[in-house]
């Protein structure tokens, strides 16, 4: 009996170790609306979360991460849309509220350079590779 | 030529050395996060007041003279060390300062003012951190400036310490 309990308990604990999406979401937050829920969980997983900064509200167990996730569900039933709910949340906590950057012209260095950097790159090994096999 | 060509990457490589050596000497905070509301109008909010019977009403205090909000809370160490400074600007230099009583117990609050020494003209009560969340406020305590034409003209987030003391006043007198 007692080995039985405890394989349970084991496996309890073990299920909650290996499962990746660990979330904060308190059982009383979640909407009755299954597809509202979705809405809510989806942007809160891209609000950064201002006490612990690496963290969405997704994850964060901060006071005011709880705040948020509770403002956004009220938003979502009052029929709010997503935009506008980003909207409401970068206007009073700034684009750094987001935790992937908009693509806005004071962010083009950040999505673009990447790419740019990967044509030169190519353009590097590429002719490196003529010059080496003229040798 | 190619030889030449061969210092580029060194002084590359010492230019980037000598920008993060400057990043590092230089005082900042990387963790501080810019207000999206400088330079913008106070968020409108109405609420319970601490120590009045009226309710507040933002509109009606703000927009006459310079007022410095300051979110406290009782259960906030930081609070109470920066309270002196608090004092100092209603008492010493006639500031109106308006403090945001952020999710907390009033009965606490009126006692700890007791306590302490109360700077406030106007006690709001933010019960459940709606209004904080208008301002950007992330960490209490935080204290704004807010102009004679109720517009957000600087935002500090953490206690007030000496150095941010003179440098409020300061920026107070330019904006007179």
């Amino acid at each position: 009996m007692i080995k039985k309990i405890f394989i349970v308990i084991l496996s309890i604990y073990s299920i909650q170790f290996f499962s990746n999406n660990s979330y904060t979401v308190e059982p009383n937050e979640i909407l009755e609306n299954q597809k509202q829920e979705l809405r809510a969980r989806n942007i809160s997983k891209n609000i950064r979360c201002m006490i612990c900064q690496n963290q969405s509200i997704d994850e964060s167990n901060a006071p005011l991460a709880k705040d948020l996730r509770i403002l956004i569900r009220n938003k979502i039933k009052d029929g709010k849309k997503d935009e506008e709910i980003y909207k409401f949340l970068t206007n009073r906590y700034g684009d750094f509220i987001l935790l992937k950057p908009a693509f806005k012209f004071n962010t083009l260095a950040l999505w673009l350079l990447p790419f740019i950097f990967a044509v030169i790159g190519i353009f590097i090994v590429f002719s490196h590779n003529k010059k080496s096999k003229k040798i | 030529m190619k030889k030449k060509l061969l210092i580029i990457p060194s002084i590359l490589f010492l230019s980037i050395l000598l920008t993060f050596f400057y990043l590092l000497i230089i005082e900042r905070d990387p963790s501080a996060i810019p207000s999206n509301l400088l330079d913008k109008n106070i968020p409108k909010f109405e609420t319970e007041s601490l120590l009045r019977k009226e309710r507040f009403i933002s509109s009606k205090e703000f927009g006459n003279e310079i007022i410095l909000v300051n979110f406290f809370a009782t259960w906030c160490l930081p609070c109470r060390d920066e309270h002196i400074y608090i004092k100092r600007f209603s008492n010493e230099k006639g500031i109106r300062v308006i403090g945001i009583n952020y999710k907390d117990n009033s009965k606490k609050t009126i006692q700890w003012l007791k306590n302490l020494g109360n700077p406030y003209s106007n006690v709001p009560i933010d019960k459940n951190g709606r209004i904080a969340i208008d301002w950007g406020v992330y960490g209490i305590p935080e204290t704004f400036i807010v102009s004679s034409k109720g517009i957000i003209k600087y935002r500090h987030i953490g206690p007030v310490t000496e150095k941010i003391y003179k440098k409020i006043n300061l920026l107070i007198k330019e904006i007179e």
